[in-house]
């Protein structure tokens, strides 16, 4: 029983073994940074980067989506999930002589557990300048609320 | 900034802001030169290119996002790009986030043809 145990504590170690050693290949893989003056980081994380706030009356979320068309994104709600799918096509000019291409297309998906209700006739979708602004309006009842304090 | 880019001696920004290298593609043809890059809220107004010598500059300034999440971005990058491009005629569009930079090519360096003749 005991060896049985051993054994398995081996495989295990061995198992984290490979994946650290897959893991150092794949950040070997990543773009190397730019060399220009000034700049501090390229952005290599998951496309498209965003951010989500809640304001109180509503959950923002803004994503980045450089070159992307209204009808290229798609936004839905199931139960208490957000998903945000979406594909940028190629848009490189044909006939021409490629230097350098570090916009790959991509296709994308997205998903976000909402903390509370909200209403989906009042939250609005905005894409302007390769930015989405999504406004989810809370529910009436998910909303903060004062509560007065009454001095006796 | 940190201590590596005292040590490289690299101009410092004056404003404490983050410094994004946007993605960018680069293409040639006989004429021109076409640069894409993707910055993601800049609009016109927002954007810089400069030509220095042969250092192409291009920045753009980012307002910070409505929800609070982030402050605002800058975002630089410098190319090599070969002498004698006209600043002037640079041509400059941004579309849904993605800058799109067009330089003709000075005439020195398109193509010419070489008519052979026979002896």
């Amino acid at each position: 029983m005991f060896s049985y145990f051993e054994d398995l504590d081996r495989t295990l170690a061995a198992m984290n073994h490979l994946r650290r050693r897959v893991d150092r290949r794949l950040d070997d893989l990543e773009p190397a940074p730019s060399r220009s003056p000034g700049v501090e980081r390229m952005w290599s994380g998951r496309f498209p980067s965003l951010s989500c706030a809640d304001t109180g009356a509503s959950l923002v979320f803004e994503a980045d989506l450089p070159g992307l068309d209204e009808k290229d994104v798609q936004l839905e709600v199931h139960q208490d999930v957000l998903t945000l799918r979406g594909e940028r096509r190629q848009d490189a000019p044909q006939g021409w002589l490629v230097h350098r291409q570090e916009r790959a297309p991509v296709k994308f998906s997205r998903s976000f557990t909402l903390p509370c209700k909200v209403d989906l006739e009042k939250s609005t979708a905005r894409l302007k300048d390769g930015v989405l602004t999504l406004t989810l309006v809370k529910a009436t009842e998910a909303r903060p609320r004062q509560i007065a304090v009454n001095a006796h | 900034m940190n201590e590596a880019s005292m040590n490289k001696r690299e101009p410092e920004r004056m404003a404490e802001r983050a410094t994004y290298a946007p993605p960018v593609d680069i293409f040639e043809n006989k004429e021109e030169i076409l640069i894409l890059a993707d910055v993601p809220g800049v609009v016109l107004e927002g954007l810089t290119v400069n030509l220095d010598g042969d250092h192409l500059t291009l920045e753009g300034h980012r307002r910070s996002r409505a929800s609070g999440g982030d402050e605002a971005v800058d975002y630089r990058r410098t190319f090599v790009v070969p002498r004698g491009i006209d600043s002037d005629k640079i041509a400059a569009t941004i579309h849904n986030g993605v800058l799109r930079l067009v330089l003709p090519k000075p005439v020195a360096l398109k193509p010419r043809q070489i008519e052979v003749k026979a002896g």
